[in-house]
């Protein structure tokens, strides 16, 4: 039997129960006193039932309402109270407030301020029949007027007193009159009456404690104490001033309504104001008084003396000795608390950094790579010149807009953490319209890039990891079998790598099926069969268009739309993906993604008359070309590296370069990723800082070429892509093997 | 029944008419006495309910004035409001050994004074 159908017995149940009640209690007045026992037992059984499952099933409201109900059966039942016709109707009016509440319960809806209202009242009015005093109890007076034992400054005879259901709305004061408040010409009922003034004293209970034996008492000295549980909407200043002149020879205890709570930590939560101690915000939020303030602060300050006598350096915090003092509900201490650590963490980040609008940026970045030209120019022309106190100038300034260059694209790097955390919730959603539990761990969060690539990482990285999470992590039953955890993990993880920045998405579930792959891939006629591919280049071809190995369609992934949108999105950034995956383990996706898109480090080289850039990260060394490969013709791809075989290319041929042959070739070896591979070019001429300028639309499919820079001279260079490069120059050779073994 | 009566005690007589007509509108009778010694004078034995002095009067000031009020057996135990200036604090504490709990600080308001005296005494 699940809960909810539990609950629906409750409900059943209660309105029997609440039925059985108005019968009961309707038919009271026609019973002789002496023939109600039974009947008063039947009501009060039925409360008592009520109250008991409702706490079973954590309903609060009907459980705390009841329970006054119930307190005051019980007394009637006890015989300490006599049903009357007021009575009668008090507790029917309560039975169609409890039938309410189960009602509402019920059909999911919450409390109106009416009901609220309305069960404030009957509470109200249940409670005149819980107090002890004289007037409303049937029992002989002398019982009643037994001082109750406990001091009232102790918290905890304050709870034993009325308990909290009933004090819901009320302040509690507990106060202390000094022995000398009489001679002073002060009356305690005069302050009383005052108090009334502003609301409405509910229940004063004396305490007589104090009062010394007949022989020993003082007629003109005070010995009383009281606890008044008073109703109003006063704040809480206001009704401290009621004791301003008592305040020095009295201890006074003003404990503001628990349902007040809510409102001082909204109080504390909308402060404005930064730069405020607990005790100040304790104050503006009217929890505490400042007179309130002032004793706790002296007290703290006479302790920390007295401690620092004692060789004792603890010193308490105001916010506990006030929650102890019984004068602050802990909850609103937590919340001053909270907000303070808040306020330091908002003023540190504001003194830390200063908003710049992006458009500034850019047009400062662009700005930069304007000087990064003219400098270049002003370089040539230098050694050109061929003087030496020119070219000094000429190299200290490229040193120096070298370095403004630096930090100025510093200044669009941002954090990748925040977008890594927006997952969470992507993770959180995903994982529950799929019935699966995942857990996602984030590292790396402080690694920086450039902010359009942050900007644009979001789409592509969310359509990964709601694949990780739909494909990749196997559901429950799967995973146990396999011996995994039932709850899968998904990582993502930011790390930089030689002038790169690699953003990791991995997932703990059932790995890449590689036959799979190449059997969808054959029958889509993107692989020949029969070729043998190594595992990187199966996996890439999950992100071909149109491909998907999911059996079965789901609202989030398996359309075999948005792979390859990943990839062309990664492409655009001039970043590319690579996938690690081992079958029944899991799987990880590595984008690799450029640090910045504004201005790199080139490698400049030439090949005939035209100029071209290697990043400069990607070059490893330069080498002549092998003598035995000059005239290889156009055989063979591959060169001999101190004995590590290498495919190669000759630009020239490549990009169908006319014009002279250099003396010699020279070979650039560039690496990306994990392929090493090297460029064959006429002549090398070094380093050289690249603003990078995007090609125009119709050069946006070309590959091999990733765009354009201007040079100091004002002629063009193109930008080689590397990766572009490198994978044309593995596919033609895994072409060209195969075919050779196609021939044998 | 007799309304309750208050004493008002200063050497400024717009002070004393001020509070005399807001405690008069609150529904208490007043006697007033523009010094310490003049106040004595007054008090024949008859029912006060609430004494307000000034500190600093002519004569005989306002603590001196309680001093020989509370040695008197019926007005023992008859509440006083003292009025004193921010800079008071030497004189409060003299008040304090004098008896005098209750302090209003000088400029008041007429309702601010008959917010004060409803906390000791009700019409």
């Amino acid at each position: 039997m699940s809960m909810e159908e539990a609950l629906q017995t409750f409900f059943a149940e209660s309105h029997e129960l609440l039925q059985e009640m108005e019968d009961r209690l309707l038919a009271i007045p026609a019973l002789a006193e002496e023939d109600r026992s039974e009947t008063i037992n039947a009501i009060f059984r039925a409360a008592h039932t009520i109250k008991g499952s409702a706490g079973l099933f954590g309903l609060d409201g009907i459980v705390e309402f009841t329970h006054v109900l119930e307190s005051v059966l019980d007394k009637v039942r006890a015989g300490q109270l006599m049903m009357d016709a007021d009575m009668v109707s008090l507790f029917l009016d309560c039975k169609d407030h409890v039938a309410r509440l189960v009602e509402l319960q019920e059909s999911g809806a919450t409390l109106s301020t009416d009901d609220q209202g309305k069960g404030n009242e009957l509470v109200a009015r249940l409670s005149v029949y819980l107090t002890d005093t004289p007037q409303a109890a049937v029992a002989p007076a002398g019982e009643a007027s037994h001082p109750a034992p406990a001091h009232p400054t102790d918290s905890l005879a304050l709870e034993s007193l009325g308990g909290n259901v009933l004090d819901n709305d009320n302040w509690h004061i507990s106060i202390e009159f000094g022995t000398d408040v009489l001679r002073n010409g002060m009356d305690p009922l005069s302050i009383f009456r005052y108090l009334g003034t502003m609301g409405h004293i509910v229940r004063v209970v004396s305490f007589f404690d104090r009062l010394p034996a007949l022989s020993e008492l003082d007629p003109e000295s005070c010995y009383m104490s009281y606890v008044l549980n008073f109703h109003s909407e006063a704040d809480k200043a206001t009704i401290e001033s009621a004791f301003e002149f008592v305040q020095e020879d009295c201890k006074i205890n003003i404990l503001p309504p628990h349902s007040r709570v809510a409102d001082f930590v909204e109080a504390i939560k909308n402060l404005k104001q930064d730069d405020l101690r607990i005790g100040e915000m304790l104050v503006k939020s009217g929890t505490l008084t400042q007179r309130e303030l002032d004793a706790v602060l002296a007290y703290q300050t006479a302790q920390e003396q007295g401690d620092s006598a004692s060789q004792d350096p603890h010193k308490r915090p105001l916010g506990e000795m006030v929650v102890q003092a019984g004068i602050v509900q802990p909850e609103v201490v937590e919340a001053a608390l909270h907000k303070q650590i808040q306020q330091k963490k908002a003023k540190s980040r504001q003194q830390q950094s200063i908003r710049v609008d992006a458009e500034k940026l850019d047009t400062l970045i662009n700005l930069i790579g304007e000087l990064v030209i003219a400098g270049a120019g002003v370089n040539i022309v230098a050694h050109r010149s061929g003087q030496t106190d020119m070219l000094e100038a000429a190299s200290t300034l490229s040193r120096l807009v070298e370095e403004v260059r630096d930090s100025a694209l510093n200044l669009r790097m941002v954090q990748i953490g925040e977008t890594f955390n927006r997952f969470q919730r992507v993770v959180h959603d995903v994982a529950k319209d799929l019935g699966k539990e995942i857990e996602l761990e984030i590292t790396g969060g402080d690694t920086e890039l450039d902010k359009t690539v942050v900007e644009k990482i979001g789409d592509p990285l969310t359509h990964l990891v709601r694949n990780s999470i739909d494909h990749g992590i196997e559901p429950a039953d799967i995973r146990a079998a396999r011996g995994k955890p039932a709850q899968g993990k998904v990582r993502l993880n930011a790390y930089h790598d030689s002038g790169s920045i690699i953003i990791e998405v991995q997932d703990d579930g059932g790995g890449l099926n590689r036959d799979k792959i190449l059997a969808k891939a054959i029958e889509k006629g993107l692989v020949e069969p029969g070729i043998d591919l190594p595992d990187s280049e199966v996996y890439q071809l999950i992100f071909e268009a149109g491909f998907s190995t999911a059996d079965k369609v789901s609202n989030i992934s398996g359309r075999g739309v948005g792979m390859d949108v990943v990839r062309r999105n990664i492409e655009a950034l001039r970043g590319n993906i690579e996938i690690d995956s081992q079958y029944m383990a899991g799987t990880t996706i590595r984008i690799r993604l450029p640090l910045t898109l504004a201005i790199i480090d080139g490698f400049q080289v030439k090949v005939g008359n035209a100029h071209y850039v290697i990043p400069l990260d990607m070059v490893i060394e330069c080498v002549d070309l092998p003598e035995e490969n000059i005239n290889d013709g156009h055989d063979s791809n591959y060169f001999s590296l101190r004995g590590e075989v290498l495919p190669y290319m000759r630009l020239r041929e490549s990009f169908e370069v006319t014009g002279e042959t250099g003396k010699r070739e020279s070979v650039v070896i560039v690496k990306y990723g994990n392929t090493r591979a090297g460029l064959v070019v006429d002549a090398l001429l070094g380093e050289f800082q690249t603003v990078i300028k995007p090609l125009g639309k119709l050069f946006e499919r070309l590959r091999g070429i990733g765009g354009s820079t201007i040079l100091g001279t004002g002629e063009v260079a193109l930008i080689l892509d590397i990766p572009g490069l490198v994978q044309q120059m593995i596919r033609k050779s895994h072409h060209e093997t195969s075919r050779a073994s196609v021939k044998e | 029944m007799a309304n309750k009566v208050i004493m008002v005690v200063d050497d400024s007589a717009s002070l004393r008419q001020v509070v005399s007509i807001a405690l008069k509108g609150a529904g208490y009778d007043v006697l007033e006495g523009c010094d310490g010694k003049d106040a004595l004078s007054k008090l024949t034995g008859q029912k006060i309910n609430l004494v307000i002095s000034d500190v600093n009067m002519p004569n005989m000031d306002g603590i001196s004035f309680v001093q020989e009020l509370k040695k008197k057996p019926e007005y023992k135990f008859t509440p006083v409001i003292m009025l004193t200036t921010e800079s008071g604090d030497d004189m409060k504490s003299k008040g304090q050994a004098a008896g005098v709990k209750a302090w209003v600080v000088k400029p008041f308001k007429p309702d601010q004074m008959i917010s004060a005296v409803s906390k000791l005494i009700q019409p």
